[in-house]
């Protein structure tokens, strides 16, 4: 990757880019709130968690940096996502990021209607950065929000959350691997259903 | 098996176009306001090693079909040499036609494999209920996740745009079902879905907030937990988690009812074995 590739990816893939990412737990802050979370527990959730949705993560986002149809892609992703809260929440995060994006272009290099995922490896192909590390920021980048939000929702300090996502790296690696379409993770996404339901909520999703 | 239901005179008439063991249907019973109501008997018991069964639904446009099974669906033992089995499920419904698909559960039995495959086409104003459960294998045998492998693809379209599409591969040795990312400390999965095409998405907000009232009374966290969502368009989900099977037969016929009431404006007619 040339010099202008990555620091294009490291811009594409900072967790602190505008755009409202802090504001989403996708159902994290229900399993925190039902003891179903706990800090102690958060690696292994992260870790399974990555075998499931960061599979499928990847491969759209691949799908999308090898130039399929984006807004077939997403449409076929909003399918995927059966928990509105969360759907909604990637669907807003896309935008925001198409609008970042297309802004420091001062061109309309990727569509403004398309999920986060679908939305990132279109603007990685389109700036020229190589697929794998496309993939691979997108799901490091994607743990470190979840890692955030955990910070926001228990007691888990700066260290220990650098910690959880140095040791997630193998995980993330295994993930952008995946070629396979599959995701089951019931649990989270009833989460993220029931969100909406909680009493006191610090997170939108 | 394939099975056609058509309207004729005001009630739906079912055409039984080809029947293969182990499944088996005897006839159709006439429902309330026409609809046509078909138990489905799988005279084996089960599925076993290497079987390959397809189920063809299609409901022509205004017929109303209401489909329930004899009994759980149950998954047996692999058998060394054998393919993993297969179930592959068709519906079509045409427009303003009816299918309500309420089987019992799907039970994998340990050392199982098997992969099935829903693939459901709705047409304009075509309306669907249906529900799927399953279990963690043999309770009386005390059984949870001893199945190998247990596949699932599903894909649901209304006019050639897909409003539902899951995949997911469950091998518990590798993967194990029992964590907080996957079903915790929960046992039994259950879903209902209810859709219509034509509807705007703000019908289906107002059918989210009325059935997610239901979800809440019947949840009980560490024992059932409920949620519902609205579909990407043309429809919402409700998906259950519980840690026995006990509870899951009458709340999915709560949400079939509220579902029903608020969509179609009547109530649900139960096929009779549950009712």
């Amino acid at each position: 990757m040339n010099d202008a590739a990555l620091l294009r990816l490291l811009q594409l893939a900072d967790s602190a880019l505008p755009m409202g990412a802090a504001a989403h737990s996708f159902g994290l802050e229900t399993l925190a709130s039902e003891g179903a979370l706990q800090p102690e527990g958060i690696e292994e959730f992260l870790r399974d968690y990555l075998e499931e949705a960061g599979a499928l993560n990847s491969v759209f986002v691949r799908r999308a940096w090898r130039s399929e149809n984006p807004s077939a892609l997403s449409e076929e992703w909003s399918a995927r996502k059966p928990a509105r809260e969360s759907r909604e929440a990637s669907l807003k995060l896309g935008r925001r990021f198409a609008a970042l994006v297309n802004r420091w272009s001062d061109a309309p290099l990727i569509e403004d209607h398309l999920h986060y995922c679908v939305a990132f490896g279109a603007a990685g192909v389109v700036l020229g950065v190589p697929e794998n590390a496309v993939v691979l920021a997108y799901l490091q980048q994607s743990m470190t929000g979840l890692v955030s939000a955990c910070q926001r929702l228990m007691p888990l300090g700066q260290a220990a959350a650098s910690k959880i996502l140095w040791n997630l790296n193998p995980a993330i690696a295994r993930a952008a691997r995946s070629e396979e379409i599959r995701c089951f993770l019931p649990l989270p996404e009833l989460a993220s259903m029931r969100h909406r339901s909680l009493e006191t909520r610090l997170f939108i999703s | 098996m394939t099975l056609r239901f058509a309207a004729e005179g005001g009630r739906t008439r079912l055409r039984v176009l080809q029947q293969d063991p182990p499944w088996k249907v005897v006839r159709a019973f006439p429902q309330a306001g026409g609809q046509a109501l078909v138990h489905l008997h799988n005279v084996s018991g089960g599925v076993l090693a290497g079987d390959r069964l397809a189920l063809d639904i299609d409901v022509a446009p205004e017929a109303a079909a209401q489909i329930t099974t004899t009994g759980a669906t149950r998954l047996y033992r692999h058998r060394a040499g054998r393919p993993d089995s297969e179930q592959q499920l068709t519906i079509s419904v045409g427009q303003h036609g009816l299918l309500e698909y309420l089987p019992d559960a799907v039970i994998p039995f340990a050392g199982s494999r098997h992969r099935l495959r829903t693939q459901v086409r709705l047409a304009p104003g075509a309306t669907l209920f249906w529900w799927e459960v399953l279990a963690p294998g043999r309770q009386a045998a005390g059984e949870r996740f001893a199945f190998e492998r247990l596949g699932a693809e599903i894909d649901v379209r209304v006019g050639g745009r897909p409003i539902l599409r899951e995949n997911f591969l469950l091998e518990p040795a590798e993967r194990p079902l029992g964590v907080t990312a996957r079903m915790g400390e929960y046992s039994y999965l259950a879903s209902f879905y209810a859709c219509r095409e034509g509807d705007p998405a703000a019908f289906w907000r107002a059918v989210e907030d009325n059935l997610n009232e239901v979800a809440n009374q019947r949840t009980q966290p560490g024992e059932t937990t409920w949620g519902v969502s609205t579909l990407a368009s043309d429809g919402v989900l409700v998906r259950g988690l519980s840690v026995t099977g006990r509870s899951i037969p009458a709340a999915l016929r709560e949400f079939w009812r509220a579902a029903r009431r608020a969509i179609g404006g009547d109530d649900p007619v139960p096929p009779r074995k549950v009712g």
